[in-house]
């Protein structure tokens, strides 16, 4: 593997609210390498957005606030500030694009200008060559009739479109990352393939790392190298993406993976999707110990009382449970032990 | 759009029509004969009057004599003066309270827009706090109070200096209108600068000002050009009724400040009770105000792209 | 951390470790909450107490302060909160016969003198004259000195005496004599006095207003006190405290009641429109959009003119039928705009799918799902209309004097606002506090009954 263009260890993100301190990311640590995909993935209110956005700047200090950790892009603390050289890194060397494309492009700016901002702000583009090349984006994203379409405004296009437009916006300066927060999950089935294409078509030309951001494993499977599972602001399993899917050592991955339908027709034939009962904990007061010992069906007395270790599966793909320890029974069905890794 | 427009002023000239006429059967509502009356009316006054309306005919056909009157721009003849016409009241009141109220409205707007966007900028913080509270001031105090206010102000003022740093009634000079037309757009002003408020509070909350934050642009380029335009939108689509708010509030501030424009001789008429003058500045202030919202309406497309393309 | 303590039993099965559904917090009902919320706004709590102490102010007020509003006080007109309430006892008003009179010139550039001690009575004036001579006399509240003005020209005499009987208040005078040449032009020549004049009052008129019993025990030059008026008396001497009183009646009574009734009228319409739906909601919101296009301040004098005012009639009922004519379409469209929207919500389907008829629907989810918009629409009129009585008494179309109102007050006060502020600045006060306070109310409702509001500011 090639060396990380962004490192984050350690990251703690809180906010401040009247009802008291919300701990929305508790110390998470990745690293994105070039040309690779990192699929973040956990269920709604998980942190796995407010990572990513407090890397972008994006959260809103008060009441957010990053009190501890370190994220570095080539060697750069990013933390302290988004200027590097003079430059924003943001639009240039990590950009973002969004959940809803509807309401994320300005609605009284034309397309096409919105695109070529970026590039006049971070390349000293001309307003008209940065048009121009905004144009030919918009061509890249596979939008037709570009020139047309540039000159028009959020509201004439459809949310595909839009979301084309917002990838198109998003690589303008070429950068080494791209963001990616639940891009297809307010679009519709079809689209989200098509966008979901465009993505991997775009990575291969360009050899820019994806962080994407899904509780969608079917979008996990189709794109990511790398899979995080978080769960109440903490990784609870990494590995690449067959670990995850085939291999998987959290209980939690586990009841991912049962609630979502396949149509694998020889492995799972006449599956029951089994739902994750309860729901995520409160964060402004997280449980003692594992935080998803409430609603893990393999509980056990330690696991009120302790945060479970980290244990390494594999190369690569690590897990957070007490189910791993040596004094800990036999494993329960469909999970996978360090041991068992190489069969 | 072009379409939509003529649909808008169709009705406009539909709306002008109910408003006349509401106005004629209004006053001939008014018990006997207001022309019967012991008012100082001459002879020459009451012979212009009969053939002018056709007060001889049945109340059919004076209405529509009234209604071709109005058709032709012509809005009467004075009840009190001689040989006075109305037209020629609007032609040489109108001007003064129109320059008044144009002041004042560009007074309101940019006032509200600036001390809005700039309360929305230091939210929760002293700037915020001292200009909302002034707001707050703004719209609980009657307009004349604020006219008798400042206009006291002023005497003070001129007295302490010893010299008449700004005249403190009467029309002329810029100076003359100064003081006048910033009292007829406080309220106003209060008013956008509340709505411009909340207006930016929800624009920087949206995701496209998320996106610009993303894209890395700097701080001022977000401020200008997606905050400010965004939030501008709501502020223009109250410019109609702060223009309507803004004319009547004129009969207020141009008595206290001595002003002659159409608001001040309008309450002067009321008070003669000079029939014709009152029907006749109504209908054309209704008119003047139906034309005002239309012409908001046509500025506000030019701004908002979605109605620009869409009608 | 350590995990060297650990024990095979930590590793026991956690019991009944799945937790269900479980409700975090006490459910509270829409009104409970709503009014939980306004209890925590303190400046909608505090215009709650201001509004109690206004309507106080207006109803029980009068039985406090028992003094008729329309009662002139003829020794005290136009005096401000806290003025000198001594008068005099002095010897009736005896006729003047300067003629028969020697008196002593004073020393200066026309001999002006001041012929005995000024009273509320009457100002005598003697100057030097010369055969020929003309003049004219004024009178000012401020010194010609420092503001360059005379004032208040009182006569042309070609004479050298003159008495002043004009309206006399207890204060300070400056009279200004100035020569005049052939043409009546006035010259250079002129010399200012300032004159301090008393207050008194005669035995007679001391025993008419109650100051004292009997002619006997009326002892000249005792010292009296007039009526107490704490806040001032207006330009005809009627007491301030009890015309803001009556005033804030007539006031409070158009401002609360006007969009009382006009609201329920429009939310009746909006209702029957929204119900009924299809052409009968077309050609009925038509209507209602032409009355909206009618300039609401120009249709209220129209309708004040067209009612007109008999003798001995206040004119507040006019007012409100006005009002409630030409603004019941705003709360319509609003009311049916909600109903609308409401009829489309899931939970209404969801409640006619379980059975629910319609008067249970009707009860149960759009009223209750409209009043907070109806209540909060209500609040915010009341300043509005107080602002309309205050505006047309302003300019005249108003109550009809004797009726005090606010506004009519202030439209009274603003005439002598530069010699005598109180009489505008009280009524005009009271209308402030009040428009405030349910602007600040109508605020705090919005947002405790808005629920989406919740969390925000």
């Amino acid at each position: 593997m090639s060396e990380p263009i962004l490192q984050v260890a350690n990251l703690h993100v809180d906010f401040q609210t009247y009802g008291g301190v919300v701990q929305a990311v508790r110390g998470v640590s990745f690293d994105v390498c070039a040309g690779q995909t990192l699929a973040i993935v956990g269920e709604s209110g998980c942190g796995k957005s407010v990572t990513v956005q407090s890397l972008m700047g994006l959260i809103p200090m008060p009441p957010g606030r990053i009190h501890q950790g370190s994220a570095h892009l080539r060697g750069h603390d990013i933390l302290a500030s988004k200027i590097i050289d003079g430059q924003d890194i943001r639009g240039s060397q990590i950009s973002m694009i969004f959940q809803d494309p509807m309401t994320s492009l300005n609605p009284t700016m034309n397309i096409g200008s919105q695109i070529a901002e970026t590039l006049e702000v971070h390349k000293g583009y001309s307003k008209s060559d940065a048009f121009a090349r905004a144009i030919e984006l918009l061509d890249m994203s596979k939008i037709p009739e570009a020139a047309k379409r540039a000159k028009q405004y959020p509201f004439e296009f459809s949310g595909g479109m839009l979301q084309r437009a917002m990838i198109a916006m998003a690589i303008a300066c070429e950068p080494a990352i791209l963001v990616a927060d639940e891009p297809t999950t307010a679009l519709d089935v079809t689209i989200q393939a098509q966008i979901l294409d465009l993505l991997g078509d775009l990575q291969q030309e360009t050899g820019m790392a994806i962080i994407l951001i899904t509780h969608d494993l079917g979008v996990v499977a189709r794109m990511a190298d790398e899979v995080m599972v978080m769960y109440a602001g903490e990784v609870v399993e990494r590995g690449g993406v067959d670990d995850i899917f085939y291999r998987s050592g959290h209980p939690y991955t586990q009841g991912l993976r049962l609630a979502m339908p396949t149509n694998n027709q020889d492995t799972e034939a006449n599956q029951t999707l089994v739902a994750i009962d309860g729901s995520p904990p409160d964060l402004f007061n997280p449980p003692r110990g594992c935080a998803y010992h409430p609603r893990c069906p393999y509980a056990m007395q330690v696991c009120a009382e302790q945060a479970p270790p980290t244990r390494t599966l594999g190369a690569d793909h690590q897990a957070q449970c007490w189910l791993h320890h040596e004094m800990a029974g036999a494993l329960p069905d469909g999970l996978v032990s360090a041991s068992k890794v190489g069969q | 759009m072009l379409k939509y427009f003529a649909k808008r002023i169709v009705l406009g000239l539909v709306t002008i029509w109910f408003i006349a006429s509401a106005t004629f059967f209004g006053m001939h509502a008014v018990p006997g004969d207001p022309l019967a009356g012991d008012k100082a009316m001459t002879a020459q006054i009451r012979a212009n009057l009969e053939a002018k309306y056709g007060l001889d005919q049945p109340l059919g056909t004076q209405y529509l004599i009234y209604l071709g009157n109005i058709a032709q721009g012509d809005f009467g003849i004075s009840f009190t003066q001689e040989n006075r016409r109305v037209n020629d009241i609007i032609r040489e009141h109108f001007p003064i309270s129109a320059t008044l109220g144009i002041l004042a409205i560009v007074f309101a707007g940019l006032g509200g827009v600036l001390w809005g966007a700039l309360t929305a900028l230091y939210r929760n913080r002293w700037p915020d706090v001292v200009i909302m509270f002034l707001v707050i001031l703004g719209i609980s105090v009657p307009s004349f109070v604020v006219a008798a206010i400042s206009q006291w102000s002023l005497v003070g003022l001129n007295l302490a200096t010893g010299t008449a740093v700004l005249p403190i009634g009467g029309w002329g000079t810029v100076w003359h209108m100064l003081v006048p037309a910033l009292v007829l757009g406080l309220s106003t002003m209060a008013y956008l600068t509340r709505l411009m408020r909340s207006s930016m509070l929800e624009v920087v909350s949206t995701d496209y000002i998320r996106t610009a934050k993303a894209k890395g642009l700097p701080a001022t380029q977000i401020f200008s050009r997606h905050q400010l335009r965004n939030a501008i939108l709501p502020v223009v689509t109250v410019l109609g009724p702060a223009i309507a708010g803004i004319t009547t509030g004129g009969f207020v501030v141009e008595i206290v400040f001595a002003i002659p424009g159409l608001g001040r001789y309008f309450v002067q008429a009321i008070q003669q009770l000079d029939y014709t003058v009152i029907m006749g500045t109504t209908v054309f202030y209704g008119a003047f105000l139906v034309f005002m919202v239309i012409l908001v309406d046509l500025v506000y497309g030019f701004i908002d792209p979605r109605v620009r393309v869409e009608k | 951390m350590s995990t060297s303590h650990l024990t095979p039993a930590d590793f026991q099965p956690l019991q009944g470790s799945v937790s269900g559904q479980q409700i975090s917090r006490p459910s509270l009902s829409y009104w409970a909450d709503a009014w939980r919320r306004l209890q925590d706004n303190p400046r909608a709590m505090a215009s709650m107490g201001l509004i109690a102490f206004l309507l106080a102010f207006v109803s029980v007020g009068p039985y406090l302060w028992q003094v008729d509003p329309s009662v002139q006080d003829l020794d005290q007109i136009g005096i401000g909160p806290g003025a000198d309430r001594s008068v005099t006892l002095a010897p009736p008003f005896q006729p003047w016969l300067p003629e028969q009179q020697s008196t002593i010139l004073a020393d200066n550039a026309m001999g002006l003198t001041l012929t005995m001690p000024a009273t509320t009575q009457a100002v005598r004036l003697m100057w030097a004259r010369a055969d020929g001579e003309r003049y004219r006399l004024y009178r000012n509240l401020f010194d010609p000195s420092d503001t360059g003005s005379f004032g208040l020209p009182l006569a042309e005499l070609d004479r050298s005496y003159f008495e002043d009987r004009l309206d006399l208040q207890a204060g300070t005078y400056f009279y200004s004599l100035v020569m005049l040449d052939a043409n009546g032009a006035e010259t250079a020549t002129a010399i200012t006095q300032t004159v301090n004049v008393t207050r008194v009052i005669s035995v007679a008129e001391a025993i008419e207003r109650g100051l004292i019993k009997t002619e006997a025990e009326a002892q000249l030059g005792q010292e009296l006190k007039l009526a107490w008026h704490p806040l001032g008396t207006d330009y005809l001497g009627r007491d301030m405290l009890a015309r803001l009183m009556y005033g804030g009646q007539v006031s409070l009574f158009i401002g609360i009641f006007a969009p009382l009734a006009f609201v329920l009228l429009g939310v009746i319409y909006g209702s029957v429109a929204g119900f009924l739906g299809g052409a009968t909601d077309q050609a009925m919101m038509r209507f209602a959009d032409f009355v909206v296009a009618l300039p609401f301040l120009l249709f209220m004098i129209l309708f004040k003119v067209i009612f007109g005012i008999g003798p001995g009639e206040s004119g507040i009922w006019p007012m409100l039928v006005a009002m409630i004519i030409l603004l019941w379409p705003a709360p319509a469209r609003l009311v049916r705009g909600q109903i609308l929207q409401i009829r489309e919500e899931g939970y209404v389907s969801a409640s006619r799918l379980l059975g629910g008829t319609t008067s249970y629907v009707v009860g149960r989810h759009m009223l209750p799902n409209t009043l907070g918009v109806i209540l909060v629409t209500m609040t915010f009129q009341v300043p509005s209309a107080i602002f309309t009585e205050a505006f047309l008494s302003f300019i005249g179309m108003g109550v009809a004097p004797p009726t005090p109102s606010w506004g009519a007050m202030c439209n009274e006060g603003i005439k002598s606002m530069l010699t005598r502020p109180h009489e505008l600045m009280f009524p005009a006060l009271l209308i402030s506090i009040t428009v405030l306070a349910f602007n600040l109310l109508g605020d705090g409702l919005r947002d405790a009954l808005d629920a989406r509001m919740r969390g925000t500011e």
